[in-house]
């Protein structure tokens, strides 16, 4: 026995639950894509988180708008301006943090709402499980852009409302696969073994479902980003996106692009980066969360 | 010459470095007709050796010596000589025909596939029509079942279809693992002699792998015992079992009681030190502890047509300190009715009274109920939550039931008392690193914390090896000496009742058709249906 015989429980586990950490994070590192996504996420997170440090914010100001309108790329302005003059490259930069937070903060909404449901539908089933089911089903087949122009525009248009109308139009699916993996939890013996011991639901659900599904719901989560933040950049083109200039995304880049006819006027610089960069993200996400899937979930993994 | 010879066979799985030798020189003879069964608990090598046959391995495996197949050298063969003599010399009737039936195609096609296969030309259609007929005919299966597909099949003629497959090339021998393991009583008494009237007619070799001597004793003329990969005794199977040489042998002959043998009466097998407890004195005709009155459960199935009447008024009492098996065939409704009894299911007529008391339905009551009556599953492997250590799972229970006091201390006492000791070293270990046996006793160990009265076990040792079951049916009869736990073991299993219980209750299609005291019932049984389940008994060869 290698375990020292004085350490309490709660150490062992905690120690166990390291163990399984260092063993997991292995499997991910022998995956090439996973960590190039990682990579690249972490360098991305730390530009925006970073951004107020490394630029200044007023360069966002429309009046303090230093360059003439859609300049070409220059030693000035790396990636040239918009037709206010303001740099391009600091949109991009300033935009990543609007965009990521949106993608984030929507995925966790969605995903919350949706293991919920899932872990109740499949614990309590008979009419909770058929109602609650019939609920998502609703929210399945009603088209999730009409519902999220519809939020938007009878809410007060901001950043509080894209969450929301993100969050809740995206939640069905992984509603659909928390439930299937309870199901599958709730069929073991030892779930039974527990209500036999005087286990009542909270405390199964706790104890033998949540750390049981947990696993599925990180994986999903960090693919619902990538899709998150897809939606909020087409809420934003679509102008239902934060209209206060100074705290722009890629979507609402895109969208001024559009307005502002840069296609016509030969601006590509005005395009592309925005749009750029919701590709890598979206990809770095998807990389990331693949690999993790095949480390979660080993019957991906190959042979 | 021999049909099959294995000189100085060894088997190894994994790499040179971390080599695992599953099985260990063996050499044995089988000629034509001859009836061999290959006994040995789970692990022993028993499967590889007959895989190895065929060389049906996985790739990891390497095999040293040689296997000679009427004559010829299996391990140097081609692989189109191999696939050849893949069936139509040897063929296999693999274990757990649940799943080696492929549940997509009806029947007839799978067992026309070995036919087809194996046919210089392609035969016609109707040729191969009536080769089926004739073999579903052999295993005593109507034509028409060949157009059924497995999941409409029960496990018996499951097992006689995977019989049939086996015979379809007509192989001179004939490797049988484990045929009847998850087979009832009954069931497993016709597959069995039908599996030995089909040796003797068609003059085939058979090997039969089994874990259950009974099972062998009663098909096969010479028995070969495995243990740790080696062949410990081999010879005439009526000799073995009535005098075995090697110490393995007989912890296996013992732990297959002969029911009605008062040897085997209140001593299941064990080595254990602490030995067995004195058979109970007459037990106190008390009031009973619990009570079941006219309980029914009714199943409904879609459309409210189909009704099941899964427990069909049962009346049934376990008084203080008692140990009442309940017997019946998988299907009787046993399990619905203990789960009854814990109120894990809801019964749709009469009531469980509980010291007088009936048991309430309120979460809060029955949360209090469930403290005195505890659960113990029949696979303890799944019965534990795999992310859970020992200690975790056992502290479950004090933790639901917020019993004060030294939690550490509480799970000590109860892991040393399923005899987990030292308790402590027990504590940090996952499920995945014990074995069956010890699964089992932590399991138990949770359902001790809680200091019930009465524990409830569902086929407590069905999913054990011999030489564990006789040990956990020992802890059981000790507990109830030292704790005075009664229980309601309920089993298919005849043998166990007799190793332990004080009563018995016969349970079939969804009612108790025989309750009384073991001796009484097990040897004077007074319905038809017990006497059926004890003609259906193998017995080795005594009687």
């Amino acid at each position: 026995m290698t375990s020292p015989r004085a350490a309490s429980p709660r150490a062992l586990a905690w120690r166990r639950r390291g163990d399984a950490f260092a063993a997991g994070w292995r499997q991910f590192a022998r995956q090439r894509s996973g960590l190039f996504g990682l990579g690249l996420l972490l360098v991305i997170v730390a530009l925006a988180v970073l951004a107020p440090v490394l630029t200044d914010r007023e360069g966002l100001n429309v009046i303090n708008a230093t360059g003439g309108p859609l300049e070409a790329p220059s030693g000035e302005f790396p990636l040239g301006t918009d037709r206010q003059g303001r740099s391009v490259l600091l949109l991009t930069l300033w935009g990543a943090r609007m965009s990521l937070t949106v993608g984030f903060v929507a995925a966790l909404l969605s995903i919350g709402i949706g293991t919920i449901i899932g872990i109740l539908a499949a614990h309590y089933g008979r009419w909770v499980s058929a109602g609650l089911m019939r609920i998502t089903d609703f929210f399945l087949v009603l088209p999730s852009l009409v519902l999220a122009i519809a939020l938007s525009t009878v809410l007060n248009p901001g950043i509080g409302t894209v969450i929301l109308a993100i969050g809740i139009t995206s939640w069905p699916p992984s509603a659909r696969l928390v439930r299937a993996q309870t199901l599958t939890i709730e069929a073991r013996p030892y779930i039974e073994r527990s209500r036999a011991l005087g286990g009542g639901h909270l405390h199964v659900i706790t104890k033998h479902v949540l750390p049981a599904v947990l696993p599925l719901v990180f994986v999903n989560t960090t693919l619902a980003v990538g899709s998150a933040i897809v939606a909020e950049s087409t809420l934003s083109f679509l102008g239902l996106g934060d209209p206060d200039p100074m705290r722009p995304s890629w979507g609402s880049m895109l969208r001024s692009a559009w307005l502002d006819s840069a296609v016509i006027a030969g601006a590509w610089w005005y395009l592309l980066p925005p749009g750029i960069a919701i590709a890598i993200v979206v990809l770095a996400f998807t990389m990331c969360g693949r690999a993790l899937e095949s480390v979660l979930n080993p019957r991906l993994r190959e042979g | 010459m021999a049909l099959l010879e294995l000189r100085d066979l060894t088997v190894r799985y994994g790499g040179r470095a971390r080599a695992v030798e599953a099985v260990r020189g063996v050499s044995l003879t089988l000629d034509a007709g001859e009836t061999l069964g290959l006994a040995g608990e789970s692990g022993c090598g028993k499967s590889t050796l007959a895989m190895s046959v065929l060389r049906l391995l996985p790739s990891s495996a390497t095999i040293d010596g040689q296997i000679l197949l009427d004559g010829e050298d299996v391990t140097t063969m081609k692989w189109g000589r191999l696939r050849a003599v893949r069936w139509t010399t040897a063929a296999i009737v693999f274990q757990g025909a649940m799943h080696a039936l492929n549940p997509v195609r009806r029947v007839r096609d799978q067992i026309a596939e070995p036919i087809v296969l194996h046919a210089d030309t392609p035969p016609s259609a109707a040729a191969v029509r009536k080769r089926v007929d004739a073999l579903l005919a052999q295993v005593e299966l109507p034509a028409a079942k060949g157009e059924a597909y497995p999941h409409e099949l029960s496990g018996g003629q499951k097992q006689r279809v995977m019989i049939a497959m086996a015979l379809a090339c007509d192989p001179r021998l004939v490797i049988a693992d484990e045929p009847t393991t998850a087979l009832d009583v009954i069931v497993q008494a016709q597959v069995l002699s039908l599996l030995s009237r089909l040796v003797a007619e068609q003059d085939i070799g058979l090997v039969m792998i089994s874990h259950d001597l009974a099972v062998l004793a009663s098909t096969c003329r010479r028995l070969a015992v495995m243990y740790e990969g080696r062949l410990v005794e081999e010879g005439d199977a009526k000799q073995v079992i009535a005098d075995p040489r090697h110490e393995h042998t007989r912890s296996l002959a013992a732990a297959f009681p002969t029911v009605g043998d008062p040897v085997f009466r209140y001593a299941p097998a064990t080595s254990n030190e602490l030995g067995l407890p004195d058979p109970p004195s007459a037990v106190p005709d008390d009031e009973p502890l619990l009570r079941a009155e006219d309980v029914r459960v009714t199943f409904t199935g879609r459309g409210r047509r189909e009704v099941t009447h899964a427990v069909a008024g049962v009346d049934l009492d376990v008084r203080r300190g008692e140990i009442v098996a309940l017997v019946g065939q998988s299907g009787s409704g046993k399990t619905t009715l203990a789960r009854t009894i814990l109120g894990l299911q809801q019964a749709t007529g009469g009531r469980v009274l509980f010291e007088g008391e009936p048991v309430p339905a309120s979460a809060k009551g029955l949360r209090a109920y469930r403290r005195q009556v505890q659960l113990v599953l029949q696979d303890p492997t799944s019965a534990l939550n795999p992310r859970h250590s020992v200690y975790e799972s056992v502290a479950e229970g004090l933790r639901i039931h917020k019993v004060g006091g030294d939690e550490r201390a509480h799970v000590a006492a109860a892991l040393e008392a399923a005899e987990l000791r030292p308790a402590e070293e027990f504590m940090p270990l996952l499920p995945q690193q014990l074995s069956g046996g010890q699964r089992q006793r932590v399991v138990i160990a949770g359902a001790l914390a809680l200091e019930p009265r009465v524990l409830v076990a569902d086929e407590p040792v069905a999913s054990l090896d011999a030489s564990v079951r006789g040990e956990i049916l020992a802890l059981l009869l000790r507990l109830r000496a030292k704790l005075g736990l009664a229980a309601l073991v309920i089993t298919h299993d005849l043998g166990l009742a007799w190793n332990i219980a004080d009563r018995v209750a016969v349970m079939y299609q969804g009612e108790l058709v025989e309750v009384g005291p073991v001796d009484e019932v097990l040897s004077d049984p007074r319905h038809d249906y017990t006497k059926s389940l004890l003609a259906a008994l193998p017995t080795t060869g005594e009687q």
